[in-house]
């Protein structure tokens, strides 16, 4: 038995060594500062001294209504960032797929543009467009008497704006992998669908969006935790603003940290995003396990 | 299994390899990289100094090349050159004004603040609080007390320490294109030259009224009479004068804030008021004051802020032929009252706290010596010298030296002097959204700011070193 087991740790040994370069970067470069942040979140940080507090930055934060208002848009971006994201990307790699290769080539190739553009680019470009005294749309609409238009400063329509901005610029990637996922599948399912008499859109709903389920899962995941993380958009085109409308939960968490040092409670908007983030991760992690 | 070994073995070396190379890093980061001798025999030190944009060139805009940290470098020269302790080399850096504390609470932070900055001692006064600065007290000497005057060494003593060395001072008022003042008839509200122009709060209603109504379209198309921001906390302190308009105190006597009474209230109800009236730029509430200083060199708004490095940096734009030529003047910020609302920024130099007292020696030497050195000094011209005898000696030259010196007694301190300060620039422009976007009332916008903004103040207080 003794030796059935040191066989086992001589043959896995290799392995281990290989995996361990990237598991002390990780360790270090991942575990360690989120064992930090925790940390943090249960002191009142300042320049020379650090005080334990328990859990009075955590009080704060659920004291704060900015907070709250922080949680709201976040989910708002998520829900439909990642709903327009999945769905437009459906729409158009189902509508492409099967049609000729340079066909396919070119519309991958438009979409993906913007996803080679940098975010911090898109936002002020975007930003010249729409600011409200010398931008060029704004400029358009008072041209054809549309009086004020300020898209960034109301409050109904600046979501709207960031959402369609975000999108814009991520919607590529998405659409890359649905087309790769749908060329790989089996073209004998479409054969026999096409013998059994499907219509086109039968043909999407019954069997190409069933099989690319794996990638939708994927797709829905990344961008649920990179919608999450929010913060380019914000920080270049509104500031948050107006009066805190798109205040996000990282603009918040970087606005304590770095605008009013206030670290602890940065920290401890940090964890409650890890948490939020693993249990998202979770069906993810499950989904994979369950495979093997 | 000779290959197992094999690739056992091509494992460990990698994990070595890499281990070498962090501990090599390492090693590298470790040593002071200031710290080498020079041929000269003298130690080598750097020092780094930040800066936010103030006056472009040694002396003068338009110098050739003439940039934001033109000055420095050229001090840091002649400083260098006469300086016997040290080999010293200055590494400026110009960061920009709307990322300072972000830069500065990541550097902090991290360890690695810079050695000297300078700028508008408020916007810094919250890292004396904070402990992350040196007293200066050492380097000031009697000559220097005895020609900057005592209002300005009281702006930069926090708790009985001085932490900044005054440079020269800069205040705050508006600008005005007397082209397009002229153009809707507005001749007799015109100032003088070199006159800082006093107007009524109902002369000045009258102008914006006039500004909306007769400016010409054909010549100023997409112009508007007042700019009016509020998207971050660049230029707040004249969105904090505006504020004052109808005579509120703004701190009482505690130090707290007092906004949310008649008259200050009424002066946010005024704000509201110009800005549906269309008396201002579309937008407040998304325009920086970047975007309104920019739009005023574009003739698209007839009345902004300024202080007196912006408005020489206007004059030199146009002279050098990159914004449009106008006329500009300047005016006071007029009030109910009829006396003006003034305010300035003393602008000097501190030291940052560091773990190497060679550093801290010499970045406090290199601040005496470039806020000292006769030379040197009359750079302050830029905006206001705070030595009465650079004043003294260039005052025929630049005449509205005197007409800032007429406004002196109106001043108002805007900071209160409150720790905090700093946070509490990010409690007011939101609220003044809240006003534009019609999401509060103005009675309500100042009664959360009091309540927010007293909070801020209230938390700085409890942890500030400075007792």
């Amino acid at each position: 038995m003794k030796l059935l087991r040191n066989q086992t740790w001589k043959e896995n040994v290799t392995g281990y060594l290989f995996i361990m370069p990237q598991l002390v970067l990780f360790l270090i470069f991942i575990v360690y500062p989120i064992i930090e942040g925790i940390r943090l979140s249960l002191y009142k940080v300042q320049y020379q001294q650090e005080t334990f507090v328990g859990f009075q930055n955590y009080s704060t934060l659920f004291h704060d209504p900015v907070f709250f208002k922080s949680i709201v848009n976040t989910i708002i971006f998520v829900v439909f960032i990642v709903i327009l994201t999945v769905g437009f990307a459906l729409f158009v790699s189902s509508a492409v797929f099967d049609k000729n290769a340079k066909y396919v080539s070119f519309i991958r190739g438009s979409y993906y543009i913007p996803v080679m553009v940098s975010m911090v680019v898109m936002s002020m470009v975007w930003g010249f467009l729409l600011n409200p005294a010398n931008g060029l749309i704004s400029y358009a609409a008072r041209e054809m008497n549309l009086s004020t238009f300020n898209l960034l400063g109301n409050k109904n329509t600046v979501l709207p704006v960031v959402i369609f901005v975000t999108f814009a610029t991520n919607v590529g990637q998405a659409i890359i992998l649905y087309i790769a996922s749908m060329i790989g599948v089996p073209k004998d399912l479409f054969e026999a669908a096409e013998v059994d008499g499907a219509s086109r859109v039968q043909v999407i709903f019954q069997i190409l969006i069933p099989l690319v389920k794996p990638t939708t899962i994927y797709i829905t995941i990344i961008n649920i935790i990179a919608v999450l993380k929010i913060f380019v958009v914000i920080q270049m085109l509104t500031g948050g603003g107006p009066n805190n409308a798109t205040v996000t939960m990282m603009y918040y968490l970087y606005n304590n940290a770095f605008k009013y040092n206030q670290l602890g409670v940065a920290s401890a908007v940090g964890v409650i995003m890890f948490i939020i983030t693993l249990l998202l991760s979770v069906p993810q992690l499950r989904a994979m396990f369950k495979e093997r | 299994m000779r290959n197992k070994r094999l690739s056992t073995v091509a494992s460990f070396l990698l994990i070595i390899a890499l281990l070498a190379g962090c501990s090599s890093n390492s090693a590298s980061s470790g040593t002071d990289k200031g710290a080498d001798t020079a041929a000269s025999g003298k130690k080598k030190v750097e020092i780094a100094l930040w800066l936010t944009p103030q006056w472009k060139g040694v002396f003068d805009a338009t110098e050739a090349d003439a940039d934001y940290d033109s000055f420095f470098k050229y001090a840091a020269d002649k400083f260098a050159k006469q300086y016997d302790k040290y080999d010293v080399k200055v590494n400026v850096q110009v960061v920009a004004g709307d990322q300072r504390d972000e830069l500065l609470n990541v550097n902090l932070n991290g360890g690695t603040p810079p050695d000297v900055f300078f700028e508008s001692a408020f916007a810094m006064g919250d890292y004396a609080h904070r402990g992350a600065l040196v007293p200066l007290n050492d380097i000031v000497d009697d000559a220097a007390k005895k020609d900057i005057d005592q209002g300005y060494w009281d702006n930069v003593t926090y708790g009985k320490d001085i932490y900044f060395y005054p440079f020269s001072h800069n205040p705050g008022t508006f600008a005005y294109n007397a082209d397009m003042l002229k153009a809707a008839g507005l001749e007799s509200f015109v100032g003088g030259d070199n006159e800082i122009k006093t107007w009524t709060m109902d002369e000045y209603n009258q102008i914006l009224k006039g500004l909306k109504e007769n400016l010409p379209k054909d010549k100023y198309p997409n112009a508007y009479p007042m700019a009016l921001y509020a998207l971050n906390n660049q230029g707040d302190t004249w969105n904090l004068a505006y504020l004052r308009m109808f005579g509120s105190k703004f701190f009482d006597d505690q130090g707290n804030i007092a906004i949310a009474d008649e008259k200050g209230i009424q002066a946010a109800q005024w704000l509201k008021d110009i800005y549906k009236a269309g008396y201002t730029n579309p937008g407040a509430e998304s325009v920086s004051s970047n975007d309104a200083n920019a739009m005023f060199q574009n003739q698209q708004l007839a009345i902004s802020f300024t202080n007196a490095i912006l408005f020489n940096n206007a004059k030199a734009d146009m002279n050098a032929g990159k914004s449009p030529k106008f006329d500009i003047r300047l005016a006071n910020i007029p009030s109910i009252s009829g006396d003006p609302l003034t305010f300035t920024y003393v602008v000097g130099a501190s030291v940052f706290k560091s773990s190497d007292a060679t550093k801290t020696e010499v970045a406090k030497d290199f601040v005496k010596f470039f806020s000292s050195d006769p030379e040197l000094v009359k750079a302050s011209k830029n905006s206001i010298p705070v030595r009465s005898s650079v004043v003294a000696e260039l005052k025929s030259q630049y005449p509205l030296f005197s007409a800032y010196d007429a406004n002196a007694p109106h001043m108002f301190s805007f900071t209160g002097n409150v720790p905090g300060y700093s946070e509490l620039r990010q409690v007011l422009y939101p609220e003044l959204q809240a006003i534009y976007v019609g999401e509060k009332t103005p009675e309500q916008a100042m009664k959360d700011y009091q309540t927010k903004g007293n909070s801020v103040i209230q938390k700085a207080r409890e942890s500030s070193v400075l007792k």
